[in-house]
């Protein structure tokens, strides 16, 4: 009886100390902080994974304690804003993309919009959401475009209206027009049923 | 109710009780038969071994003994390290990382598909004595950050892919991404 209890106990015990032993990569200072926020993040069944890679990131760049706890930290709390967002059954993937969405400055309401007019997966159209704010289109001009093609456009359509948008930009063109005309033409293939990614055969350019 | 009738009692005590006789040469003929029969050890303890996996038992738990059964189940299943998202590598759509780094001796491709481990990607020489450098990976689906390592010292983020916008580390990096569709 005693042994039983004991186990109890333990198993009870287990979920707050199972160390993920990837973790033992972190210095002694950022280890159990981190260990603590990934055990949190668990509790509440957000991902763990990108927590971990996050830290994981910060000890291989040998950013210093603090650093990696802040960036460990403000990553769960983005998760969680990112859950709010788009709802309970949120893929992990789905998740770290609207994540950086959000942290790139797109509004929690777009979130939850592309929620709805998107049946599929939305890792791809928040990620192009974010790629685009990070070239310099201006947030809103980026959301109205990934709202408009996300109801239709395949992944491999998100991808290479992404590229467009990025190849007008490199040539010259302000990034609020060059992201007007990519998803005019990215509207009218995704309309015809037209694959961008269809014809490739070869290994994927990120 | 049962009425007792003493004289059919005393009748079969009577039965009961009258000496049996047994051939004298009963003794002797069982211990033939049985000699006939020589022993199988090995097939009797391996009969005996799956006679007992085999045998169907009654196992008998308290309340407080099956909590704690299922609290280790428990324990065991949700203590497990979460790699659901990123339990990339085994299958997955192949994508080519290239760099060009002029006077590299070691390139290496670093992200959170490899657990940021710089020894675990190493990138390879397009052709020989050029500075063309590539690895070839398989992903998931998904949202990855990376950067490249030059001679275990140098980051380099990767200038035909989006920047990773939120980089805490002061080390630059980028992101991949693997759609479904």
């Amino acid at each position: 009886m005693t042994l039983l209890v004991a186990a109890t106990l333990v198993a009870l015990q287990a979920p707050a100390q199972g160390l993920d032993p990837r973790l033992q990569r972190l210095d002694s200072i950022s280890r159990p902080i981190v260990t603590a926020l990934v055990d949190s993040a668990r509790a509440v069944a957000l991902p763990t994974e990108p927590l971990v890679q996050r830290a994981l990131e910060g000890a291989t760049k040998r950013a210093t304690a603090d650093r990696i706890v802040a960036a460990v930290r403000r990553l769960a709390l983005d998760l969680s804003h990112a859950r709010d967002a788009l709802g309970p059954m949120t893929s992990p993937p789905e998740l770290s993309a609207a994540a950086a969405a959000l942290r790139a400055g797109a509004p929690p309401a777009t979130l939850t919009e592309l929620r709805r007019v998107r049946p599929e997966s939305l890792t791809v159209p928040l990620a192009v959401l974010t790629d685009l704010v990070a070239s310099g289109v201006p947030v809103d001009s980026a959301a109205g475009a990934v709202l408009a093609l996300a109801a239709r456009a395949r992944d491999a359509d998100l991808v290479e209206f992404r590229r467009a948008v990025e190849r007008d930009i490199a040539l010259g063109a302000p990034p609020a027009s060059a992201t007007a005309a990519a998803a005019a033409a990215a509207f009218a293939a995704a309309t015809v049923q037209v694959n961008a990614g269809a014809k490739q055969q070869r290994p994927g350019r990120p | 109710m049962f009425e007792p009738d003493e004289e059919l009692i005393g009748r079969v005590l009577r039965q009961l009780r009258r000496p049996v006789t047994v051939d004298a040469s009963l003794d002797a003929r069982v211990m033939e038969q049985v000699r006939r029969h020589p022993p199988r050890r090995a097939a009797g303890a391996a009969q005996a071994a799956w006679g007992w996996l085999t045998r169907p038992r009654t196992i008998r738990l308290s309340p407080l003994g099956a909590l704690a059964i299922a609290a280790v189940f428990v324990a065991v299943v949700l203590g497990r390290p979460d790699r659901s998202s990123r339990s990339t590598a085994a299958s997955g759509r192949e994508f080519a990382f290239v760099v060009v780094a002029p006077r590299a001796t070691t390139v290496s491709l670093v992200g959170d598909f490899n657990d940021w481990d710089a020894a675990r990607t190493p990138m390879r020489r397009v052709r020989q004595d050029e500075s063309v450098w590539a690895a070839v990976i398989p992903l998931t689906p998904g949202r990855y950050r990376y950067a490249f390592l030059v001679d275990g010292v140098r980051w380099l983020a990767d200038p035909a892919a989006p920047a990773a916008r939120d980089d805490e580390y002061g080390a630059p990096s980028s992101v991949v991404t693997v759609g479904g569709s």
